[in-house]
């Protein structure tokens, strides 16, 4: 069947099987391999992309459900000029060690502080609750995810 | 997954012919939190998946003269952000974001949830104590019914094959009744219930009046507790009533042993479980 989707901004298409996950659609098909498939049923989060303002674990939807609609996968936070503040300040705080959990972690970063700009850690934990950091590195992951709130909000004042 | 034909109609009418058509070798897709997994590990002989959640009878929320109408594909993140069921129904708000994680909250429905029927579903407690009702759209029609009579055992509720669920209906008695839920878990996101529960109660003159115990994870369904229900109607609410309440709610309970908990536990569980949610609501009716 033909997908139709916008992914960062830009149309995408590809015909595929029914029984296709959105995850297998943008990684195999359209070449977009920043999200990643790590349990498969919805647990760990590195999955994670958002769908319409809303984020998901990407391995549980099914492409034809995200017909027509708009995605934002990992690949869509930097622009050619510049990182986006929550990947600089990851990268300032060494907010990632293996780094596999790392798209899921800066989607659902992205999520958070786009409807809550200067979260509270229970708020941050609250949101990565769908997350998993394999190595634990969870506090520096927190420190960045409010720094870069901090940052974006004193720059958009 | 094993190939299958996807399908998308709608209106509930195609959705039901669709299923009656193909019967058991065709399922209805909600938010697909569950069924995704099951097709993913146990590949049955399923060659249609029905996709029900955007159709426009199972959406919205609704405050209406009767109450509140909340349709089965509405997600529990759109219940945590609907401005009227955190003014009326704030413990299904709270139940809700017990749920899984922020991103299965934003797939995974309400409808869904109740239809996949596992004794420790969420939303469950809440909606007993409410005394929701609930509509189905089958071949005949629709047809509502309360609750309590959906649940039928563990993964089983009382919809046929080709039936789908419209909508959950709070009775506008039931709005805004002081009320509260609790969930114990092994941890606060991605777990399962070992214990979850909700109580609600009015208090007139210093008594407590239409009580409701709602309990998930220590039965075949979730259940209510009506023995300790009646314990409780026209008393005076003292943390002495509200212990006894506590002990016969836990004979009403038959929880099982497995690896998250074992049934003793989770009996301790009910007990803690049923003296809070109802201390709880005793707190917000007196603040009223």
């Amino acid at each position: 069947m033909l997908v139709q989707l916008k992914v960062n901004g830009e149309l995408r298409s590809a015909d595929v099987p029914p029984e296709t996950t959105l995850l297998k659609m943008l990684r195999e098909h359209l070449g977009l391999t920043g999200a990643k498939l790590g349990c498969d049923v919805g647990d760990c989060g590195t999955c994670t992309v958002i769908v319409d303002g809303q984020s998901v674990n990407s391995c549980l939807m099914l492409a034809a459900k995200a017909s027509g609609r708009d995605i934002t996968t990992i690949e869509g936070l930097a622009n050619s000029a510049d990182l986006h503040p929550l990947q600089k300040s990851f990268e300032e705080l060494g907010a990632l060690q293996c780094g596999f959990c790392g798209p899921g972690m800066l989607i659902s970063a992205k999520n958070l502080l786009d409807k809550n700009p200067e979260p509270t850690v229970p708020e941050i934990r609250d949101a990565l609750s769908g997350n998993l950091c394999r190595c634990t590195g969870y506090t520096k992951i927190i420190e960045a995810i409010q720094d870069a709130g901090r940052a974006m909000s004193s720059a958009g004042a | 997954m094993r190939p299958f034909e996807y399908a998308a109609p709608a209106s509930a009418k195609e959705a039901v012919a669709l299923l009656a058509e193909y019967g058991d070798r065709a399922r209805p897709l909600a938010g697909g939190t569950d069924l995704i997994v099951d097709l993913k590990h146990a590949p049955g002989k399923l060659a249609m998946l029905v996709d029900v959640a955007s159709i426009p009878e199972f959406r919205g929320i609704e405050l209406t003269d009767e109450g509140l109408r909340i349709g089965s594909m509405v997600t529990f993140g759109e219940i945590m952000a609907s401005p009227v069921c955190n003014e009326l129904t704030p413990e299904i708000v709270s139940a809700s974001h017990t749920v899984g994680a922020v991103q299965t909250r934003n797939l995974g429905t309400i409808g869904g949830n109740l239809v996949t029927c596992v004794p420790s579903a969420d939303s469950a407690p809440s909606l007993l104590v409410l005394d929701a009702e609930v509509t189905v759209a089958g071949s005949d029609g629709n047809r509502r019914m309360p609750i309590m009579e959906f649940f039928v055992g563990p993964r089983k509720t009382c919809l046929q094959p080709h039936e789908l669920l419209v909508e959950i209906f709070i009775p506008k008695a039931s709005l805004g009744k002081p009320s509260s839920f609790r969930k114990f878990g092994l941890r606060k996101g991605q777990a399962l219930a070992l214990v979850n529960g909700a109580g609600a109660l009015y208090l007139e003159d210093g008594k407590i009046t239409q009580p409701r115990i709602g309990l998930g994870a220590v039965a075949p369904t979730p259940i209510r507790a009506p023995k300790a229900e009646a314990h409780l109607e026209g008393k005076t609410p003292t943390d002495e009533l509200l212990n006894e309440a506590a002990d016969i709610a836990v004979t009403e309970c038959k929880p099982i042993s497995d690896f998250r908990a074992s049934a003793a536990y989770r009996r301790q569980l009910v007990h803690t479980l049923t003296y809070r949610v109802l201390k709880r609501s005793v707190q917000i009716a007196s603040q009223r």
